[in-house]
This record gives structure tokens, sequence and C-alpha cells, in this order.
């Protein structure tokens, strides 16, 4: 079995579906009282200022959940999110870390054998995981002037 | 009653502590273990406490057992709200001492579900 393989039965178990599940599932708990993302046909380009928010999955096959946003959305998702306008930036940080560490956890419970979740890390990039590892699920989203993008990837 | 919320996410101490503040709840928060064991410490014992897993210093499962070990806090009821789904993390907290589990994302409806199961919602133990 190759390495290419494994990866894509990787993708099996985090599939695009299940990740828009996930966001979709966020959006009803956290975002309900404004309208919904709609899936994107294809991968969002980063153009302008972003904010990305990541979080580690440990374990037999290491890797990296991402939630990547414009930071004009970063700032309306986190004041949706804690119904208060004009958040400090510190806010907005924490409010998108969380999204992705929920958006992780449940990636986290759909990997055989995975370990313990990483702590929300904030970048202005979207990072990626080096070593051998790949993109095994995608989603992009086009919400209001804006999109945000999650990517799991696994080693 | 009066909650603690344990989180280290401001984000989620704001929205949990809303939720149990609009069940009738008086709030005060912990961004990890070790505060949330020194607010144990100087206060009034909560009614419960809401605590998240994956937190800096102190996690949430190591706050459960000692907690837990604790006989002055045996009367707090401890409820995970964490991101950790897996049927086996589930376990272990039950196992530690956790009376209930919550998995985020949640919505406030089944917050106010699991305290009503607990017999935790300020009206159902005031009846």
């Amino acid at each position: 079995m190759t390495a290419g393989f494994e990866l894509e039965e990787l993708g099996h178990y985090v599939e695009d579906e299940a990740l828009l599940q996930i966001v979709m599932q966020m959006w009803d708990s956290f975002f309900s009282t404004v309208e919904p993302p709609y899936p994107a046909f294809e991968p969002i380009g980063a153009e302008g200022p972003v904010l990305c928010a990541s979080v580690s999955i440990s374990g037999a096959r290491p890797g990296l959940v991402t939630v990547t946003v414009p930071q004009a959305t970063a700032s309306a998702l986190a004041a949706v999110m804690l119904q208060e306008e004009a958040l400090p930036e510190d806010e907005v940080h924490d409010a998108l870390g969380e999204v992705a560490n929920i958006v992780a956890g449940n990636v986290k419970a759909l990997v055989p054998d995975a370990g313990s979740l990483g702590l929300p890390v904030l970048s202005t990039a979207t990072p990626r995981l080096g070593n051998g590892a790949a993109e095994v699920g995608r989603m992009d989203a086009v919400w209001r002037d804006g999109w945000l993008s999650v990517i799991v990837w696994l080693s | 009653m009066r909650a603690l919320v344990v989180d280290d996410s401001r984000a989620m101490r704001k929205i949990i502590g809303g939720a149990l503040r609009k069940l009738g709840y008086e709030t005060v928060e912990a961004a990890d273990g070790a505060e949330a064991l020194e607010v144990l410490k100087s206060g009034p014992l909560p009614d419960l406490a809401t605590i998240d897993w994956n937190m800096p210093v102190m996690d949430g499962l190591t706050l459960v057992t000692q907690i837990r070990a604790n006989r002055a806090y045996r009367t707090m009821t401890m409820m995970m709200v964490t991101t950790e789904a897996e049927h086996g993390q589930i376990v272990r907290a039950l196992a530690a001492g956790a009376h209930e589990y919550l998995i985020k994302p949640f919505t406030p409806d089944a917050l106010e579900e699991k305290l009503a199961l607990l017999g935790l919602l300020p009206e159902v133990a005031g009846a």
C-alpha cells in the first residue's frame, strides 16, 4: 500500500461533505441569526489580508485543521458570534480560534487513532503542513462580501 | 443558582455564560483549570461547573479529576462542554467524575436539555 493510497483512504474519513456538515452545524449553533454561507464550486484564492486559525491534531496521522477568512470577515463573524459590534482584535482572534477548535474537534472524531488537539494558533496566512502531509478535506464557502476556507491536512 | 464557566476561549465563556444567565444562573468564569481551582477556593461553591477539555496550564480532564478528589466539592455538578467528540473521550471524562457531557457546537436548547436532565434548571430546582 503506498502512502498516497493511505492518504486517499483518510480522505474518505474526512469527506468534503462531512466538513460542510460540521461547518453548517456550527453555523446553526453560533451564527443562526444571520444568513448561512453557501458552498463555492471552486477553491477560493486569497486576495487581501486574511486571518487564519489553525489547530493541530496529534496521533497516528498528525494533522492540521485551518480556517482562513478575510480579516473583515473575521470581524463580522466574531460580531455575530458574540452579538457585539466593533470587537477588539484579540477578541476577533479568540472567536476565530474557537471556530477552528470546534471544527478540528469534530474532524478529529472522524480520524482513526487520533490523539489530542492543540490549542488554536492565529496567523495572517494559511500554514501548510510539511513532511508528507496532504490536503484530505476542504470546504470553501462564500458569505456576504467575504468567504471562508476550511482545510484538513493529514500526514 | 451559581455556575462556574471554565474555558480558555473568551468567546465561549461569553456564549456559555450568556446562555446560563438567561436560564437564571449567576456566573463566574475561569480561563483554565488552575484558575478554576482558585475560584473554587476563594468563593462560594457553585452548583454547576461547565468545563472545557483543551486548555493551557491545566486541562479540563485534570480539573475534573482534582475536583472529584476533593470532598468539599462533592455537591457541585460538572459538565464537560468540549469539542472532543469521540466516544472514548466521553467515557474518560465520565469515568473521571464528570456528570454530563456536551459536545461543541451546541445550541442553547441543547444546554438547557442537559441541565433539565441534571435537575439543574433554576425553575425546576425551585419547584
